[in-house]
């Protein structure tokens, strides 16, 4: 999916993937998919509000309402978004070291909870049953389609495979070793049962009567990391939106796109376990086959076949 | 405000020139525009024109006297009461002139025609003497300290450098104090504080350039860079934003930071200023440019990293491990000094599970007792801990004392005893406050600031709260550049090979290139290899002959054997071994490993 998408943008240098379809597919089919694609987004975006949001409200503050939550997230988005991509990138390049330390620091320091055995038997469930649950994590890493969007704002498009790649293995590897971790401290069954099931992990520490309460850790970096993608997503709209309306500068439709998130945000869910069912269940299929694998396929084919764009990836 | 309106009518009129006219003509338009005249032979008419340009003015001395020759020939001094050295004036100029040159060279034919030249090469024991004849620069000479000397039947003025005025003497720094290092510091007078930055860089090519801003207090304001290590592009942009400055005065460099930094919004500071000229000579040998103003010892660099703010002169003259462990210490005050107290109000108001339970009691022990909410008591001890220091900034020293002492006595230990406030907070906010210390001045006062920010976010939204203001602060510093460099270089962006210089203060011998942004082309700050190494001895430096590594050390990198340079945070070195051959490093490489 990430070569299929950074071979789309390495395909027309300067354009993102709200704006190559209209020379793929002409101006009416164009402009369409890149609605679609806006519309996504929207989706998207406010799906990692809610979830951003969910985390936070339900497990420290759930008096809250969350209109209140989405006025702070909200207020940091916009900010970021108004600064533009490298403003985001560099206020990102400053946390990840810290995310990712604090992350590795808490699997450590978990691991004398751990037990091996819990992570047997390997492949219990069969190969078809593996498959079908790897559909929502795929999902996931299948927002690497947002990548589209800023391909043509590096400074160096010929790394774009690299970078993609690189992002997404290492994304992949944090991942797997948080649920590992998780896994092995609580225990398939029970991990099912929990709704945040690292922040219980995080909540068992305890070293040397000190080191307690370390789920202020994980506070911290839900919010940081929440914040930066939130941010980003909001960022992609921004511009997406402007390029789709042919707006000379994105910076108008960032109160426009937060008042839209805002009221997306409100109506998508009723509660956390819809949410989580929601994004168990249907988010998965419905983003991975239209948006993520489905239309950037359709649009190299057909940029392929009608020879169109730059040849290269 | 009738100043500004003035300007501003004048400046669309006015197409260029004729400046003086225009800022200070408004009361009295009585002072002629002599911006661009020139001074004519006759030399009443100069003077009567120099005396209709300093009516009123009661510290400018005429002095009419004559070159005794048998042809007599008038000349006459104006210079500045106070600024221009007396001695001088009447010893070097008045009396060589009226007395000495007649004994010294009686032989010699003086006519009006030669007066000058005579007078400038065989009269004048001035070190400096130059021409003009252009009345602007009479005016500007006479009331920067200079002496003029006009001679009738020329039109053409000598001016003479013989100032000399009431000044302080150069003392220890008193904003960067150092335990090891120089102690001078700069001083009021531009031009002491030039000859103590060409004290530390004997080089002609530092150079020095002068511009006079402020239309009114014509200050001199010197940029100094060194040419071929500062990029050119970076000493362009500073001289355009120097010279697009029009303004009434400037009397503190602070002027011309606020008129020349990119983001003209921000809190943090984007150009640093310092007293130390060790300081600024560090600075301009990384590449960059010093605005020096005459009348504040305090000198601008530019373009200025945010991470310049915890470091100090010192950190490069102390043992590298040791400063690189005080850096990590200055790294922990800025982040305890912007959120000590907003997370103490997190904790208590909103967060009270995360304390460790015996904590939790002993803290809600103190906290019974008390009326305020923690946010209103954390924020009233922030308020009174600014109060005291800005009294005891500005009240006479002695008085100072005083109040910073019963301040002390009476927030510390009154108003604890009293009930009125739980110790911990004042825990809290004093370790704030001394952190805030440990950062440099300029860093600590916009900490100091933004921790209000914080403060109020977190008091509505507790630990979120706090996340948003640190997240939103980081945004905007990552948004921030100083004369083009983004402002959080070498963090974000990464410069790898800067990195040695963040956290960590790398050992001299390391640092052999300078700061990669800012310093385009000219990156080379020392020859490689100058990692001191003990010389091998017997068997050993056997081994390094039969490897073909007869002369010089051979130097060992493992960032380059082990890791890509790429994922290494900071190079230690870059080195390369005297000989090249494929045999001697893999020998290398073994006998390393």
């Amino acid at each position: 999916m990430a070569r299929l998408v950074v071979g789309l943008g390495l395909r027309f240098p300067g354009k993102t993937l709200f704006q190559y379809p209209e020379i793929i597919l002409g101006k009416a089919a164009g402009k369409a998919v890149a609605l679609l694609y806006l519309w996504w987004f929207f989706q998207n975006c406010a799906e990692n509000y809610r979830s951003f949001i969910s985390f936070l409200a339900v497990s420290f503050m759930p008096e809250t309402p969350l209109m209140v939550f989405v006025a702070f997230a909200l207020i940091m988005a916009s900010y970021g978004a108004y600064y533009g991509l490298e403003v985001i990138a560099r206020t990102n390049q400053l946390f990840l070291p810290f995310v990712i330390v604090s992350v590795v620091l808490l699997f450590f320091l978990s691991v004398p909870e751990m037990t091996v055995n819990n992570l047997l038997p390997v492949f219990e469930a069969g190969m078809i049953h593996l498959v079908k649950s790897t559909a929502a994590p795929l999902a996931w890493f299948g927002e690497v389609v947002t990548f589209a969007v800023f391909i043509p704002y590096l400074n160096r498009p010929g790394q774009a495979h690299r970078v993609a790649l690189f992002g997404i293995l290492g994304t992949a590897a944090i991942y797997e070793m948080t649920v590992i971790g998780i896994i092995a401290i609580f225990s398939p069954a029970l991990t099912a049962g929990y709704l945040f099931p690292v922040l219980n992990g995080a909540r068992i520490i305890h070293l040397a009567n000190f080191l307690e309460r370390m789920e202020l850790v994980l506070v911290v970096i839900w919010t940081v990391a929440g914040v930066m993608r939130v941010t980003l997503l909001h960022w992609v709209l921004v511009l997406g939106s402007a390029q789709w309306l042919g707006l000379k500068d994105y910076r108008p439709m960032i109160l426009p796109v937060a008042v839209i998130l805002t009221a997306l945000f409100m109506l998508i869910h009723k509660g956390i376990l819809e949410e989580y069912y929601f994004l168990a269940w249907v988010w998965p299929l419905y983003s991975l086959i239209i948006f993520e694998a489905g239309l950037p396929f359709l649009l190299l084919a057909v940029a392929a076949i009608r020879g169109v764009g730059g040849k290269s990836g | 405000m009738a100043f500004l309106t003035r300007t501003r009518r004048s400046r669309r009129a006015k197409p260029a020139g004729n400046e003086q006219n225009r800022s200070t003509g408004g009361r009295e338009s009585t002072v002629p525009s002599f911006r661009d005249m020139a001074l004519s032979s006759d030399l009443d008419a100069n003077l009567d024109r120099l005396k209709e340009i300093f009516r009123d003015c009661s510290d400018i001395v005429f002095r009419e006297f004559l070159f005794a020759q048998k042809e007599q020939i008038r000349l006459a001094l104006v210079y500045t009461d106070g600024l221009a050295d007396k001695s001088q004036v009447s010893e070097q100029i008045m009396r060589a002139l009226s007395l000495e040159v007649p004994v010294a060279a009686p032989e010699a034919e003086i006519t009006r025609a030669n007066a000058l030249h005579f007078v400038k090469m065989r009269g004048l024991c001035i070190h400096q003497v130059r021409e003009s004849a252009r009345v602007a620069d009479v005016v500007d000479a006479v009331l920067s300290g200079d002496t003029v000397l006009l001679v009738d039947g020329h039109a053409v003025a000598l001016i003479n450098g013989a100032r000399g005025w009431e000044m302080r003497s150069i003392q220890d720094s008193q904003t960067e104090v150092v335990v090891r290092g120089p102690r001078e510091s700069f001083i009021e007078t531009l031009r002491v504080n030039t000859s103590l930055i060409r004290r530390k860089i004997k080089n002609p090519n530092l150079k020095i350039e002068m511009f006079k801003l402020g239309e009114v207090t014509r200050t001199d304001v010197a940029l100094v860079y060194i040419k071929g290590i500062a990029s050119v592009g970076l000493v362009a942009e500073a001289r355009n934003r120097l010279a697009r400055i029009k303004i009434d005065g400037v009397l503190e460099s602070g002027y011309i930071e606020e008129l020349v930094q990119d983001d003209p919004y921000t809190p943090f500071a984007l150009l640093h200023h310092t007293d130390r000229p060790d300081r600024v000579a560090a600075y301009l040998l990384e590449g960059r440019v010093a605005i020096l103003v005459d009348g504040t010892p305090v000198v601008l660099l530019a373009p200025t990293l945010f991470i310049e703010s915890i470091q100090t002169p010192e950190d490069y003259y102390e043992k590298s491990q040791f400063m690189t462990a005080i850096r990590m210490l200055r790294l922990l005050a800025l982040f305890l000094s912007l959120t000590a107290p907003s997370f103490y109000v997190a904790i208590i108001s909103f967060h009270h599970e995360m304390l460790p339970t015996a904590l939790l009691l002993s803290i809600a022990a103190q906290r019974e007792a008390v009326p305020l909410p923690v946010f209103v008591e954390t924020l009233l001890m922030e308020i009174a801990f600014e109060l005291i220091r800005e009294t005891g900034i500005r009240l006479p020293r002695p008085i100072g004392m005083a109040v910073s002492i019963v301040a002390a006595l009476i927030i510390g230990e009154a108003a604890v005893q009293a009930g009125m406030v739980a110790a911990a907070t004042v825990i809290v906010v004093a370790l704030a406050a001394i952190a805030s210390f440990a950062v440099y001045y300029s860093g600590s006062v916009t900490v100091r600031l933004l921790r209000f920010f914080v403060l109020l976010l977190t008091s509505v939204m507790g630990l979120l709260g706090l996340m948003t203001g640190i997240i939103l602060i980081v945004t905007h510093m990552a948004s921030l550049r100083s004369f083009g460099i983004p402002y959080l270089y070498p963090v974000a962006p990464l410069g790898s090979a800067d990195m040695k210089d963040v956290i960590v203060r790398a050992p001299w011998w390391a640092m052999f290139t300078r700061p990669g942004l800012i310093s385009k082309k000219n990156r080379r700050r020392m020859a490689q290899g100058l990692k001191p190494e003990p010389l091998p001895t017997g068997g050993e430096r056997h081994c390094w002959r039969k490897a073909g590594l007869t002369a010089g050390r051979p130097v060992f990198c493992w960032s380059r054997f082990f890791l890509p340079a790429r994922f290494c945070l900071f190079r230690f070195s870059l080195c390369s071994t005297p000989v090249r051959t494929p045999g001697s490093q893999l020998f290398l490489l073994l006998s390393a490993a």
